[in-house]
């Protein structure tokens, strides 16, 4: 069986963001591997232990990205295949740059994060699925495989609930918090990565989606802060005839 | 024409559909007409509703809920107006399901959008981005599928006369996806996603038993209760509950968190809030970085003053 996870490389969401000229600048930024993308190596990782085969990582990006797929082989997937374009791509045009590269793969699954933590979109591993023409199941938190692969009964997150579906594979998952724990890289799990195979496939494509403008609006916050480590009833007392007067939230 | 996917609960369009209709009939230099789809089961009721809205209503009987049928349904009645334009709602399922008509029709997608406008050849949007840190302008040229963030656009009235009622063909794609269970959370009280006042309790509370002051207060300011990550996967509060990147997103008058660090990826869920209201007892959390008031302090002798003085109040 094989089993392929989706992955990209974004800013650290602890960091600092900085515009300028109206865009997000990522010199200087530190990247990492997006954090829901990390379940989803995870879980391709578990898999393969589990049933045996193949953890594939696939990623569309700049060259950029390929610290992002070793973080992911020093985890313990076992090649990557990585997609090379200086030009950001929206999410459906990268759906349909990574088909092709997908579907030779012929893999059991593909998982691919929840929301990306960058672009903030949910929408990659719906529209890979329509590309390939598989059912998609989003928000998951628990994966089981069933006879020898053919099919998976998952749990997924909805806007208000949870559902249990069996769905058929091939199929796209996307990520949710509890899938499982993503394990850290080891010492000799990236001196390993580092000889592990990645192939690199340049591709061109033109994107859908232009972004004119990015800015950082935040609302300026009033920041008065009260003492309560000595008088906590008078400080309480003071917030909430703050909020009530002054606020008038409450 | 432009075509909207109207929301509904089988009964009622919901709130999210007379925002994605308001949506529409904002780019009326694309198309000055409207046309609105129901996509599920037994329409009748709800078409009598819908067709008030709407210059033509198409209704696509395809059953429950999969994100396959729903695109396939949206994309036979785009298809059938002959739109250029498809405006959705957010939220996880809309978000499920729209990116697969984008593809099929070829067309940008842009996603929870806050405002939308045209000049007659593209679509411009505004959106969050970076975990909700970045407000960016995105731009597409037609054809161009987005998803209206809810909550964030007024409601639209009828339109003075009925539109034209048609139900459509659809070709179901072959079932893939078989539903074994449901499970739909019960919520008394307000909902989080509508509560103008939200207050949240951390990890810092130390322990579930203290939740129930984080209710009583929650109560008496007529909010809902939130909770962190931290508190879930303790098992003290349900999944439900959560705010932030992975949990709800909420935008209440008043957040008041208690014994909450502020991590960014629960800033995610409420750093749009009106007010933001910290109780924590490290001056350097995070969280008083984006509040408007706090109180440095030990939650468990600020929240009882806190729920003694907001009875006053009330009296
Ligand atoms: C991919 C990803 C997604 C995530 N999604 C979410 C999400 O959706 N929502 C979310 O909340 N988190 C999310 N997290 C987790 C997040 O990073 C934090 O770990 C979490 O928000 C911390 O919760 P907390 O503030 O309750 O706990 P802590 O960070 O432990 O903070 C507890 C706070 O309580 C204070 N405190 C302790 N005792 C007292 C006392 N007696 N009186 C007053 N104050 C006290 C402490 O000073 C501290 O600031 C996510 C993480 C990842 C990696
Ligand atoms: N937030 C985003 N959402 C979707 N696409 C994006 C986003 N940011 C950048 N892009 C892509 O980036 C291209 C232009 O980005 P830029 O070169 O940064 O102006 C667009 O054509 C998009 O495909």
């Amino acid at each position: 069986m094989k089993f392929i996870a989706v992955i990209r490389q974004v800013p650290d969401n602890e960091a600092k963001l900085r515009i300028e000229g109206g865009q997000v600048n990522y010199e200087g930024a530190t990247l990492i591997l997006d954090q829901m993308d990390e379940w989803g190596v995870e879980e391709v990782i578990r898999l393969k232990e589990q049933h045996g085969g193949e953890a594939v990582i696939v990623a569309l990006g700049p060259e950029r990205f390929e610290e992002a797929i070793r973080t992911a082989l020093a985890m313990g997937a076992d090649r990557g295949v990585h997609l090379v374009t200086d030009t950001p791509l929206d999410p459906i045009t990268q759906a349909q740059a990574l088909a092709d590269t997908i579907r030779d793969e012929a893999p059991t699954l593909v998982f691919t994060g929840g929301q990306q933590s960058d672009w903030d979109s949910q929408a990659l591993g719906a529209a890979i699925a329509e590309a390939l023409g598989w059912p998609v199941v989003t928000w998951t938190t628990s994966l089981e495989l069933e006879g020898e692969g053919a099919s998976a009964k998952a749990k997924h997150d909805l806007d208000e609930g949870a559902e249990v579906v069996r769905v058929n594979l091939p199929a796209v998952f996307t990520t949710q918090q509890g899938l499982n724990e993503p394990r850290y890289p080891t010492l000799p799990g990236i001196m390993k990565a580092k000889k592990k195979e990645i192939r690199k496939v340049p591709i061109a494509f033109e994107g859908k989606v232009e972004v004119l403008e990015q800015t950082i609006q935040e609302r300026q916050r009033l920041g008065k802060v009260i003492d309560g480590t000595k008088d906590p009833v008078a400080a309480a007392n003071e917030l909430v005839r703050l909020l009530h007067e002054e606020a008038k939230v409450i | 024409m432009i075509l909207v996917v109207l929301e509904h609960d089988g009964t009622r369009l919901r709130k999210g559909a007379l925002e994605a209709l308001t949506r529409a009939r904002q780019l009326n230099a694309i198309a000055g007409s409207v046309a609105g789809v129901l996509i599920g089961e037994n329409l009748a009721a709800v078409a009598e509703e819908a067709k008030r809205y709407v210059n033509a209503l198409y209704l696509a009987e395809v059953g429950p809920y999969t994100a396959e049928k729903w695109a396939a349904a949206a994309y036979a009645a785009q298809q059938k107006a002959g739109a250029q334009v498809v405006v959705a709602t957010g939220g996880r399922q809309g978000r499920s399901w729209t990116p697969r008509l984008a593809f099929k029709m070829g067309a940008a997608l842009l996603e929870d959008t806050l405002e939308t406008s045209t000049d007659g050849s593209k679509v411009i949007a505004t959106r969050y981005s970076f975990l909700n840190r970045v407000t960016e302008k995105q731009a597409a040229a037609l054809p161009v599928v987005f998803t209206a963030k809810p909550n964030t656009t007024p409601l639209a009235e009828p339109l003075g006369s009925e539109g034209s009622v048609e139900t459509l063909s659809v070709e179901l794609p072959a079932q893939q996806v078989e539903v074994l269970e449901r499970v739909v959370e019960q919520k008394k009280g307000v909902s989080l996603a509508e509560a103008t006042v939200v207050v949240t309790g951390g990890r810092g509370l130390g322990s579930p038993e203290a939740f129930g002051k984080v209710e009583e207060l929650a109560d008496l300011l007529g909010g809902a209760v939130g909770a962190t990550r931290a508190v879930v996967d303790a098992g003290w509060r349900p999944y439900g509950e959560q705010v932030g990147q992975t949990g709800k997103v909420v935008q209440p008058g008043a957040y008041i968190a208690l014994a909450v660090s502020g991590a960014v990826q629960h800033q995610a869920g409420m750093n749009k809030s009106k007010y933001i209201v910290a109780v924590n007892k490290d001056a350097e959390a995070p969280i008083f970085k984006i509040a408007d008031y706090g109180v440095v302090g030990d939650v468990h002798q600020v929240l009882p003053a806190l729920i003694e003085a907001a009875k006053k109040l009330k009296d």
